[in-house]
């Protein structure tokens, strides 16, 4: 029999939870971690799981925390960092001087060689990610 | 010299982005959250299409595969 509305309960599932949702994350990472640049394995491993994540996102398998109907005039804060962050970035890319003016990327990259900080990243990189999925 | 002046700007940048996420968590803060700024984008739709979600899933699946695999 169908239940009211008014009586009904949305129960969090068993998998959503920091519990499940953490590990799981963990032991993605520690793969991603391991595999090196410009490899397909790396390649496969990135499409792979954002792929996962986008499926996830773009459809309805996943509840939902309520996005705020308008921002106030504080989120013109954001704009400063932004605003610093692109300057810098598109100054090196368009002198494109190498190692002289390094590029964000050019400077993440000798740091993501080593495979405990390029797992901290991946993980870093997923949970955003499955943040992003649940908003 | 310009080494040094790009890692300063990116260190500046990230210091900054940690100094705004900071602000908008304090109680009766009225600066909203980096994730209450990415839900009000991602609720931007076309129609039935969500342009806003489909947007930065992209951004945020191209930047993990620029950082990761590449």
């Amino acid at each position: 029999m169908e239940q009211p509305p008014e009586l009904t309960v949305d129960l969090p599932r068993v998998w959503d939870r920091p519990v499940v949702t953490v590990p799981v994350l963990a032991c993605l990472s520690l793969v991603g971690g391991q595999l090196p640049s410009f490899s397909a394995q790396a390649n496969l491993w990135t499409l792979g799981t954002g792929g996962a994540l986008v499926w996830l996102g773009l459809g309805n398998r996943v509840p939902r925390r309520p996005a705020p109907r308008r921002l106030g005039r504080g989120a013109v804060w954001w704009v400063l960092p932004a605003a610093v962050f692109g300057v810098f970035e598109a100054a090196t890319f368009v002198v494109s001087a190498g190692s002289e003016f390094p590029t964000f990327s050019r400077l993440a990259d000798p740091l993501l060689a080593d495979e405990l900080v390029r797992s901290a990243a991946w993980f870093g990189w997923l949970a955003a990610f499955w943040g992003l999925v649940r908003r | 010299m310009m080494r040094t002046l790009a890692i300063a700007g990116f260190l500046a940048a990230l210091l900054l982005f940690a100094a705004v996420e900071w602000a908008a968590r304090r109680p009766g803060s009225r600066v909203p959250s980096l994730g209450d700024v990415c839900a009000y984008v991602m609720r931007y739709e076309v129609g039935p299409v969500p342009v806003g979600r489909i947007g930065v899933f992209g951004f945020w699946w191209w930047l993990g595969w620029h950082f990761l695999a590449r």
